[in-house]
């Protein structure tokens, strides 16, 4: 019985071992995606190595903002940006990279951030102010947050050092030695009050965070999770069309189905073209179903454009089926199919940021991403849903994604064995 | 449209360094069935898959139904009818799908292609299927039904490749009567395979097949008749050969008579006289027979008579 087990096991090793390209697949498939998820995910990991740039636009005519934009560039996971290319930053230059995609958050200190912190605690009125956070509205929540909180954290001690003295030479001159222990009672929660900035009236607090999007973007609330994650997991779900198509194709070749329309008096592009048709059409239904299903269920604004939404859709799908005629012409085996399919689409989407925001990603790692059809959708699409622009914003990205198409289904037909 | 249909001369066809076809020719008239007989890996489906503009080939020429086979290739495709050794089907599909879509691919629609694959279906016995997935068929029905789809936009020249490999004997002698009716209606079949009994049974004339060449080309009749009424090989003692070679060919019923790896073989004019004879001849030399084979002349003993292997090895 053993040998019989040693003779199946020695026999289906020899068969997969011949299988060159599904063994390098194999093996290269989960190491690829361990690299690529690493180094995406480095900066967030890793901190002191890509560190995540934040622009500040300093207009304070003291010195807190300043001295709160050196405490966050000390931090280890922040690089703080004053100036762009030697010149001080302002708003409108922060909000225009914004827009170009060289950054992806800006804080705009106020003038009199200073001024605010540094009040009269006795004041009859009480200075308010707010941060601008201007924000690419793409930018995923989950990577906001903890920056926001980070600030907040720094503003709640700046405001405790800057009012302190002041609080602390307001109690002196109230207390008195003779003071009952109610009336010290009263006192400390005051002073504890003063600390904490809330003496001047109300708990609001002095300073406050607004969030808002850069000049030029129409978006008219701050987008919900479903807008920042449903085009990331549309494009990676559309891509994997490329497996069901070369499936079909191999299995074509295998039962001689091929064979039989080569012989038709058919020319081989219609016969390739014949063959995708179907599996754009699958595509598009799939985009239809996620896009739609995201609005109906779960109330996703799909923007304000709808001519610009479908022609990223036809765009991306047709990149996607160009690829899948792409692998069809490379692979020969079903362990081809699956390998490599699994291989390209989970590093094609990881490079793409649909699994990780691409803005985290090092700056190299972020360049190899253009080469992803993937990248060029899913920032296609975020420009439509979140960014709340139209058709001839996102024009310049369809016709990327059309050249993908066409360099995937050119090289396809190229290397396309029929036989 | 010509009385030779398929003409080839000199076809060569390699794969890297093997040589697959090696200088073939040979013609088939219109309304004949013609047999590619030769064991596997002779050259057969090769040779049928350039014929069916699958392949191109490396030397010779060829035309089919007058058109050069390089040049006129959009002219060749529609008169010619492919049936792949697969079962070349979508088994999802039922077998009316599938028959309307090869159908579509020939350009056919509305009421005639409906017409043709009904009739087509009841020709092959699988009417009361039309509507059943392919892939609930029997092997039978199966292969049935994928010779009818390389049949479906009326070709006139059908290639037919291996038609009856894995075939119950009921569903064989369906697929022959069905070829014997395309030839009764007058088309030109090349037919591949490797049992004798097939082109035996169909073929006007069989062309054998072994290693890239045509051995031989002629009738049934005419390549049986290379072995005249049979040949002989007995086996004798050593200094027995030589000795009984003249006598041998002194015999009334012996055509030729040689030496080979021991044995003598012997061509005759009527096998079994010829057998009589031989043993008369060695009880009166009192020279005992170690071994003794009588080839019956059929197309298995011809193979067997011009490579010295089985059509089956």
């Amino acid at each position: 019985m053993l040998k019989q087990i040693l003779a199946l096991t020695w026999k289906d090793l020899k068969v997969f071992f011949k299988d060159l390209g599904g063994v390098a697949v194999i093996f290269l498939q989960p190491f690829m995606f361990i690299v690529i998820m690493s180094y995406a995910l480095g900066g967030l990991f890793e901190p002191g190595e890509d560190q995540i740039q934040l622009l500040a636009v300093n207009q304070d005519r003291g010195t807190q903002a300043a001295a709160i934009l050196r405490q966050l560039d000390e931090m280890d996971a922040f690089a703080v940006e004053t100036t762009w290319e030697g010149q001080p930053l302002s708003r409108e230059m922060a909000g225009k990279l914004i827009v170009d995609g060289k950054r992806n958050l800006a804080l705009v200190f106020p003038p009199d951030f200073s001024a605010v912190l540094e009040q009269d605690p006795a004041a009859e009125e009480r200075q308010t102010t707010k941060i601008l956070v201007v924000v690419d509205p793409a930018t995923s929540s989950q990577f906001v947050e903890p920056i926001l909180g980070t600030l907040q954290g720094l503003l709640e001690r700046t405001t405790y050092t800057a009012m302190m003295p002041k609080g602390i030479d307001y109690f002196f001159e109230r207390l008195a030695p003779q003071t009952p222990s109610e009336q010290r009672e009263e006192f400390k929660a005051q002073a504890q009050e003063a600390m904490s900035g809330g003496l001047l009236g109300g708990q609001e607090p002095l300073v406050t965070m607004e969030r808002t999007v850069p000049a030029g973007m129409h978006v008219e609330e701050y987008p919900d999770a479903f807008q920042q994650n449903v085009p990331g997991y549309t494009i990676y779900g559309i891509f994997w069309i490329v497996s069901l198509l070369a499936g079909s194709v191999l299995q074509e070749k295998r039962e001689g189905t091929f064979r039989r329309l080569l012989v038709a008096p058919m020319n081989r592009v219609v016969m390739l073209a014949g063959k995708l048709l179907p599996y754009y059409i699958i595509n598009l239904i799939q985009l239809v179903i996620m896009l739609g299903a995201s609005s109906l269920l779960f109330g996703m604004n799909l923007g304000h454009s709808p001519t610009g939404l479908v022609a990223v859709s036809l765009a991306a799908a047709a990149a996607a089926t160009g690829l899948g005629v792409l692998v069809s012409a490379l692979v020969r085996t079903e362990a081809q199919v699956g390998g490599l399919t699994v291989l390209l689409l989970l590093t094609l989407s990881a490079l793409g940021g649909c699994f990780v925001p691409r803005f985290i990603m090092p700056a190299w790692l972020k360049t190899i991403g253009l080469v992803t059809p993937h990248a060029w959708a899913l920032d296609a699409y975020q420009d439509l849903l979140v960014r709340g622009y139209g058709l001839l914003d996102v024009l310049p990205k369809v016709g990327v994604l059309a050249a993908f198409a066409g360099l995937f289904f050119g090289i396809g037909v190229w290397r396309f064995r029929f036989e | 449209m010509p009385s030779s249909m398929i003409e080839i001369n000199g076809l060569v066809k390699k794969y890297g360094e093997r040589v697959a076809v090696k200088g073939v020719s040979f013609s088939v008239q219109e309304g004949e069935i013609f047999g590619l007989l030769g064991p596997n890996g002779a050259g057969k489906t090769t040779t049928i898959s350039i014929l069916a503009t699958l392949l191109p080939p490396d030397g010779g020429q060829a035309t089919i139904g007058g058109y050069d086979l390089l040049q006129e290739t959009k002219q060749i495709k529609p008169l010619i009818g492919f049936v792949p050794q697969e079962l070349a089907l979508y088994p999802t599909l039922s077998a009316w799908d599938n028959l309307a879509f090869f159908g579509r691919i020939y350009g056919l629609g509305g009421p005639a292609l409906r017409e043709r694959i009904a009739a087509v279906l009841d020709l092959v016995g699988l009417s009361e299927r039309a509507g059943d997935a392919v892939q609930t068929f029997s092997g039978g029905m199966k292969r049935r039904l994928n010779i009818t789809a390389g049949l479906i936009h009326q070709p006139r020249i059908l290639f037919l490749d291996e038609p009856t490999v894995g075939v119950d004997p009921q569903s064989r002698n369906f697929i022959f009567e069905h070829v014997e009716r395309l030839k009764a209606e007058g088309m030109t079949v090349l037919y591949t395979t490797h049992y004798m009994e097939e082109a035996e049974r169909l073929c006007d004339r069989v062309a054998i097949m072994d290693e890239g060449h045509i051995l031989a080309l002629d009738t049934l009749k005419g390549l049986i008749g290379l072995l005249g009424g049979g040949v002989i090989y007995i086996g004798l003692p050593g200094d027995a050969l030589e000795r009984l070679l003249p006598p041998i060919h002194a015999l009334s019923h012996v055509l030729a008579a040689s030496a080979q790896d021991g044995r003598l073989k012997i061509e005759t004019s009527d096998a079994r006289s010829a057998l009589l004879e031989l043993i008369e001849l060695c009880n009166a030399r009192d020279v005992p027979i170690l071994s003794l084979e009588v080839l019956e002349p059929n197309l298995e003993s011809v193979f067997l008579h011009l490579t010295g292997k089985q059509l089956r090895d």
